[in-house]
C-alpha cells in the first residue's frame, strides 16, 4: 500500500543514540497508520535549543537551518518525535520564514557550504500528526490497536517545547495550544486501551532543558523527583512521554535520584511511539525495552 | 482638547529625569538585550508571574522577575555573574503566562548570549558544542547502543551525521564561521587544563 503521507524523518540525537527502540517504533507504528517516514541524511543534532541558543543564537539559527535544507531538498515536510528538536527546527523554521534580516543573516552563512534555506516545507511532531483528524486521528490510532493495553494506568508528561511558548506556535487544533490543561495526549493513550491518569502539576518541566542538566544535575533532579512523588501518589504503572531528553531525564534520572536522594520509584517510562508499538504487537525485544534504565517488566506483565 | 498650561512643555521636565540610571548601569545593555530577545523586557510591572510559575525559583535563589528587573535598570555586571542566570530550564511557562506579553525566557536567553561573549558560561555547554564538531551529535552514538542497534534489524549508526560523515566539514564550517569551536576549546582549556 502507498503510503498517504511521506514526510523526512529528522531523528535528532537521543531518539536514535539511547533510545534506538523509539526510533523503530516510530517508522513500524507510522507505517500502519498510512505515513511513511523517509531517512533524512547527513541531519545532525537539531541542535540542543538550551546549550546553544544559550551560547549564541545566530548559531542555533544557522545549525538548525541546516537540517531544514536537507529536507527542503527531499521536497518534503518533516517529522520529528522529540519536543526539543521540535523547539529547534520548527521554530528556527517559522522565524527564518518571518524575518528577512534573519533569514539574510543565516543565509550568508549557508553560502559558505552550498545551501540556501528557502522555507518551503514545514516541521511537524509525530504526536500532533497522530492526533490530527486529517493525516491519522485517535480513531484511527484505536483501530490500529492488536494488543490493547487494557488496566495500564498511565500518566503522560507533555514537555515544554512541542506546545510552549503558545504564542509563538500556531497549531491548527485549538487542543494543542491549551498549555495549562491539555488532554489530547489523554485521549491518545486511552486510544491504545489504557487508563490515562492525571495528576498534580502534569505541565511541569522534567527539569533536564535550558542545559540545567549538565550544570547543576541535583537542581534538574529535584524538578523530576516533585514529579516523580506526584506520579507515585497517582499510583499510575507507566509514564509516557513525546520527548526523549525527558524521557532520560525521568528513566536514567530515577537511578541518579536514588543514588542522591535516596528514593527509588521503579516508574517505568516510554515514548509514546514505544507505547503504541506494544499496542500494536511489536515485542518488548522489537523495542529494545532493556535499555532503559528503569526496568518495564511490571508493566509489560500487566499488558502483555 | 483645551490647551493644558505649560504643555507639553511642563511634561517633558517631568519626564526628562525618568531613566534614572545609577553609575553601574548602562543603557545599552538593556538594548542589546531587546534586539537579541526579541521580546520587550521594558513593559514588565514586575507582577511576578514568571517567577511565580518558575520551577526552578522553590529550589534555588534564582527568580526570573530580579532578572527582568536588572534588564530594564541596565544592571549589566550584577545580571551577566550571577550564577542563577545558569538556573532557567527554559521551560516557557512564564512566557506563556506573562500578562505582558513579554518572553521573559527570551530575556534570560539574551542574557546567556551577552554573558558567553565575556566568557561567562558553564563548561557543559561548550563541551556540547565540542561533541556536535567531532560527530554532528550533541549525544553521539555509543557501543552499547550500537549492539542494540544491530539487534533491532537497524544499521549500528543512523543514517545522521554518523553514517555520512561527509556531511561533518560543513557543520565544521558553520561553527568556525561564529568561532564558537575555537572558543570554546579556549574556554575549556582555561578551567581544566
Amino acid at each position: 500500500m502507498e503510503a498517504k503521507h511521506k514526510y523526512a524523518f529528522y531523528l535528532g540525537c537521543i531518539a536514535p543514540n539511547r533510545y534506538p527502540g523509539a526510533e523503530a517504533a516510530a517508522i513500524k507504528t507510522s507505517k500502519k497508520l498510512g505515513i511513511e517516514l523517509v531517512e533524512l541524511k547527513g541531519a545532525s543534532c537539531c541542535p540542543a535549543p538550551g546549550a546553544f541558543g544559550s551560547i549564541d543564537l545566530n548559531v542555533w539559527y544557522a545549525m538548525a537551518a541546516r537540517n531544514l535544507v536537507l529536507a527542503e531538498q527531499m521536497k518534503m515536510d518533516i517529522a520529528l518525535l522529540c519536543n526539543g528538536c521540535y523547539k529547534s527546527i520548527w521554530e528556527v523554521n517559522h522565524k527564518l520564514k518571518h524575518h528577512d534580516e534573519l533569514r539574510d543573516g543565516v543565509n550568508e552563512v549557508l553560502k559558505t557550504i552550498d545551501m540556501e534555506f528557502k522555507g518551503s516545507i514545514n516541521v511537524y511532531h509525530l504526536a500532533e500528526l497522530m492526533y490530527d483528524k486529517d493525516i491519522v486521528g485517535v480513531d484511527k490510532v484505536r483501530d490500529s490497536v492488536t494488543n490493547p493495553l487494557t488496566g495500564a494506568r498511565i500518566a503522560v508528561h507533555y514537555g515544554c517545547h512541542l506546545m510552549k511558548p503558545k504564542k509563538e506556535r500556531d497549531f491548527k487544533d485549538q487542543d494543542l495550544l491549551n498549555t495549562e490543561a491539555p488532554t489530547w495526549m489523554e485521549e491518545l493513550v486511552a486510544a491504545l486501551g489504557a487508563t490515562p491518569v492525571e495528576y498534580r502539576q502534569k505541565m511541569q518541566c522534567c527539569g533536564a532543558g535550558g542545559g540545567v542538566r549538565g550544570y547543576d544535575i541535583v537542581h534538574a533532579l529535584d524538578i523530576a523527583n516533585e514529579k516523580l512523588i506526584n506520579l507515585q501518589d497517582a499510583k499510575v504503572d507507566a509514564l509516557t512521554d513525546i520527548c526523549p531528553f525527558c524521557q532520560l531525564q525521568f528513566d536514567r534520572g530515577q537511578i541518579e535520584i536514588e543514588e542522591k536522594f535516596g528514593v527509588k520509584y521503579n516508574l517505568p517510562v516510554l515514548h509514546y511511539c514505544e507505547l503504541l508499538g506494544l499496542a500494536q504487537g511489536m515485542s518488548p525485544q522489537d523495542l529494545a525495552l532493556d535499555l532503559h534504565a528503569i526496568s518495564c517488566e511490571p508493566f509489560l506483565q500487566k499488558v502483555l | 482638547m483645551a490647551k493644558i498650561k505649560g504643555y507639553p512643555e511642563a511634561l517633558e521636565a517631568k519626564l526628562r529625569d525618568r531613566y534614572m540610571y545609577g553609575d553601574d548601569a548602562h543603557p545599552e545593555f538593556t538594548d542589546s538585550v531587546e534586539k537579541i530577545s526579541m521580546t520587550i523586557p521594558h513593559m514588565c510591572y514586575q507582577c511576578g508571574t514568571c517567577t511565580a510559575s518558575c520551577p526552578s525559583a522553590p529550589r534555588s535563589s534564582y527568580r526570573i522577575r530580579k532578572f527582568v528587573r536588572r534588564v530594564v535598570l541596565g544592571l549589566e555586571t550584577e545580571a551577566l555573574t550571577d550564577p542563577d542566570l545558569w538556573l532557567c530550564t527554559t521551560c516557557y511557562s512564564c512566557t506563556d503566562r506573562c500578562p505582558r506579553d513579554i518572553a521573559p525566557t527570551d530575556v534570560i536567553m539574551a542574557m546567556r548570549n551577552l554573558a558567553f561573549k565575556r566568557d561567562i558560561i558553564p563548561v557543559n555547554f561548550l563541551k556540547t558544542v565540542q561533541a556536535i564538531y567531532t560527530t554532528g551529535h550533541g549525544v553521539p552514538n555509543n557501543d552499547v547502543n550500537r549492539a542494540a542497534r544491530v539487534k533491532l534489524g537497524m544499521d549500528a549508526d543512523p543514517p545522521t551525521t554518523h553514517t555520512y560523515k561527509e556531511f561533518i566539514p560543513g557543520i565544521q564550517k558553520i561553527l568556525d564561521y561564529y568561532k564558537l569551536k575555537a572558543n570554546a576549546d579556549r574556554i575549556v582549556k582555561e578551567r581544566e587544563g
